[in-house]
């Protein structure tokens, strides 16, 4: 979906972006991850076509972001981590106005505006201005409005900043379903936690370039045994596919390739060996930990 | 309906706001006309409320409707649509001062009828067009300075709208004080030259007035281009300085009762070059000031040329470049001209010019080196550093140097004196700026 090759990005002071080589997978949801003025929020608005590179290429589904940054435009929808709405309009009129703005037929844009409110909850506050709404509420308008022109890709910078508990986990729903219609989506966010609740890939970005990365989603598991067992981690070393993060004689964190069936197969297996399992399950920990040991860093001192 | 046309419409013109627009205006024009004698007549108001609406309330929201985007962080949201840059452009122009323009319509009637009445119809629609075109070019061009200063990138938004409007009045009231300017001086005529065509005043701002404004629309629309990622290229700003310098030299007969100072004939085709050589440099001036001579950008010109790739570096040229260079070569061809050319420019005869000529080309050279390196220095007031800057070289300086004025001006006195200065002074802060543009790529 989205091909990035040698990208370099600079500003009067500083380099930016320093070489970034990428390819994002279509249909899932890409977390964008790494410390502060790590080159973050620099990306996406590259991938948006917003700025022009100083060297490399950003093609997204095929055309190139700097030759023809309009058809780019087109194809996505983008949030940028401070965004603004036109407070005066009603919520109807705000999603009309970008609908139309995105080139939707005239005869299409009812449906649609129905669809993008319908989608993010906000069917029941049409004729509500736009700057009477809560920061939730806002937040979902301004989804709404970047994806009302049903595009493929959407952008997403800090999407969860400043939203409570409850919008965040509304949050992360809309974007689940969103991935679920087949919409391809890259979020950047400093909230580990709430990455692992949608994310199925992570890039992390440091110093403007691409320091790890994994796709992780279920991959990562948490065995843990109700009794402690020496062999615990000469059966796991056995074990195809398995790859060991972390082992000791009662529990135990491994990578494991190959998806539901594999799982079932180590757990069939490990049953079968006569451990006690009492957990077994994705690792929640998963991204937290995967960032720090890609990034080499320890966690107190990155947020 | 253009999107963002309708989206304006929607937030300017509400009913309340139309009602009271209407009422204002209507009452205010009521009361003058039952004035008593003394007081302005109906017409002189509804002219006045047609400036303020149209010209300095307008010039400001057409400022706004960019500025209050970044300000707002909507324009991300706008950069990302689909709108050609055409749209957008007169989307916002036309949409945002939608609110001013209705009430300044409202004004007009009051304005034309008495000079229909009294002059006939001709003169009635010929003002009408020029009242309608001033509030377009006015508004355009504030519209345009915001596109501009935007590209910049700084942060003082309150003060932007505000030097928006001034350029966009001062653009107005340039454009309908221009016959007014032919007809002053010592050659005061009811007619003028232009290119060896006698033409009225009156005409010549009309037609003035529409070609302006048609190239400030042009202008607009190639900002917003810019804006929204796309490539420009050099040709538009190359046929806008061809036409500047062709109209700017039509008036070398107007110009020629100055250059005639010992009463000998001046050659036409040096002083029309040197009209147009004045213009394009007061563009390099004007575009060095307003666009952004971003580091990263000649760091990135200088990549492609070394790669070869000129097409594509001439492509991206920023428009005070391809000023500057049609300053340098308009300059070498009025050198070559008055080479060959006895007869006197202002008391000296043409061979006589060429150094001093050659000096002012190398003092140009300087002052744009100025700006590229003060730009270096700092983002936001590089550029009015340099300003000051040349104040002080042009102004304070010369002042205080005595016999060594050559060196900061060029002199007809020690012309090989000015000649060396200029250019010595134009490498060292060239070789400065490019040492500081490249350090900072590391």
């Amino acid at each position: 979906m989205i091909e990035i090759r040698d990208l370099v990005f600079e500003y009067p002071t500083a380099r930016a972006l320093d070489g970034i080589d990428l390819s994002i997978a279509p249909k899932a949801i890409t977390a964008l991850v790494g410390p502060n003025g790590a080159g973050k929020t620099t990306l996406l608005r590259l991938m948006a076509a917003l700025e022009t590179p100083y060297a490399g290429s950003v093609t997204i589904d095929g055309v190139d972001a700097q030759l023809k940054p309009r058809e780019v435009h087109r194809r996505l929808g983008y949030l940028p981590d401070f965004f603004g709405l036109y407070d005066g309009l009603s919520v109807r009129r705000c999603l009309i106005h970008a609908a139309r703005a995105h080139g939707l037929a005239s005869e299409k844009v009812s449906a649609a505006v129905a669809e993008a409110c319908q989608s993010v909850g906000l069917a029941n506050r049409l004729d509500q201005a736009a700057g009477t709404l809560s920061r939730g509420l806002r937040q979902r308008l301004a989804i709404a409005q970047a994806l009302v022109h049903g595009p493929r890709l959407l952008l997403l910078d800090e999407p969860a900043a400043g939203l409570d508990p409850a919008a965040r986990r509304d949050l992360s729903r809309l974007l689940l379903s969103l991935r679920d219609k087949g919409m391809t989506l890259v979020v950047s966010s400093h909230i580990l936690a709430e990455l692992e609740d949608y994310s199925d890939h992570m890039v992390i970005i440091d110093h403007g370039r691409v320091a790890g990365g994994t796709a992780f989603k279920g991959a990562q598991l948490y065995i843990a045994l109700a009794a402690p067992d020496e062999k615990l981690t000469d059966f796991l070393v056995q074990q195809a596919g398995i790859k060991i993060l972390q082992a000791d004689t009662s529990q135990a964190r491994v990578i494991c390739e190959g998806g539901a069936p594999r799982r079932a197969a180590l757990l069939q297996a490990l049953i079968g060996a006569g451990f006690a399992v009492s957990d077994f399950g994705e690792d929640r920990r998963a991204l937290e930990e995967l960032y720090f040991a890609q990034l080499g860093q320890s966690g107190e001192t990155t947020s | 309906m253009n999107p963002e046309f309708q989206r304006n419409l929607w937030l300017e013109l509400t009913p309340a706001r139309l009602l009271l627009m209407t009422g204002f205006v209507l009452f205010l024009i009521a009361i003058f006309s039952a004035a008593p004698t003394g007081f302005p007549s109906s017409g002189a108001v509804a002219l006045a409320l047609y400036y303020f609406l149209a010209i300095l309330w307008g010039t400001r929201n057409a400022a706004l409707s960019v500025i209050a985007e970044i300000r707002e962080r909507t324009w991300d949201f706008q950069k990302l649509s689909a709108s050609p840059p055409l749209a957008l452009m007169w989307g916002k122009l036309f949409g945002a001062t939608s609110f001013t323009w209705f009430g300044a319509i409202l004004c007009l009637p009051f304005v034309i009828y008495p000079i229909w009445r009294g002059e006939g119809s001709t003169p009635a629609l010929s003002e009408l067009v020029i009242l309608l075109f001033q509030g377009v070019l006015a508004q355009s061009v504030s519209l345009l300075t915001s596109l501009a200063l935007i590209r910049r990138q700084h942060n003082y938004w309150r003060l932007d709208a505000f030097l928006c409007q001034v350029t966009g009045i001062v653009a107005a009231v340039s454009a309908y004080g221009f016959s007014n300017l032919l007809s002053i001086g010592p050659q005061a005529q009811a007619t003028f030259s232009w290119w060896g065509m006698t033409l009225q005043p009156h005409w010549f701002q009309f037609f003035s007035l529409l070609v302006f404004t048609g190239w400030s629309l042009v202008g607009c629309t190639r900002a917003m281009r810019l804006e929204l990622r796309l490539v420009n290229g050099p040709f538009v700003w190359l046929a806008f300085l061809g036409f500047l310098g062709l109209y700017e030299a039509g008036f070398e007969s107007w110009f020629a009762f100055y250059a005639e100072s010992d009463g000998g004939a001046v050659d036409a085709a040096a002083l029309r070059l040197m009209i147009a050589d004045l213009a394009f440099a007061c563009s390099a001036y004007g575009m060095v000031f307003l666009e952004p001579k971003d580091p990263v950008h000649f760091r990135w010109l200088v990549g492609e040329a070394r790669a070869g790739r000129f097409g594509r570096a001439f492509l991206a040229l920023d428009c005070w470049m391809l000023s500057f260079g049609a300053t340098v070569l308009c300059t070498l061809l009025l050198a070559f001209v008055l080479w060959g050319d006895s007869q006197p420019i202002a008391g000296a005869p043409g061979p006589a010019l060429v150094l001093p000529l050659l000096a002012a080309l190398g003092f140009f050279a300087r002052d744009i080196a100025l700006f590229v390196l003060l730009r270096t220095w700092s983002r936001e007031r590089g550029d009015f550093a340099a300003l000051a800057a040349l104040a002080v070289l042009y102004a304070l300086l010369p002042q205080i140097a005595g016999p060594g004025r050559g060196l900061l001006l060029p002199q007809m006195t020690a012309p090989a004196l000015s000649l060396a200065a200029a250019w010595l002074e134009a490498a060292t802060i060239w070789a400065w700026a490019i040492a500081r543009i490249q350090r900072r790529a590391g």
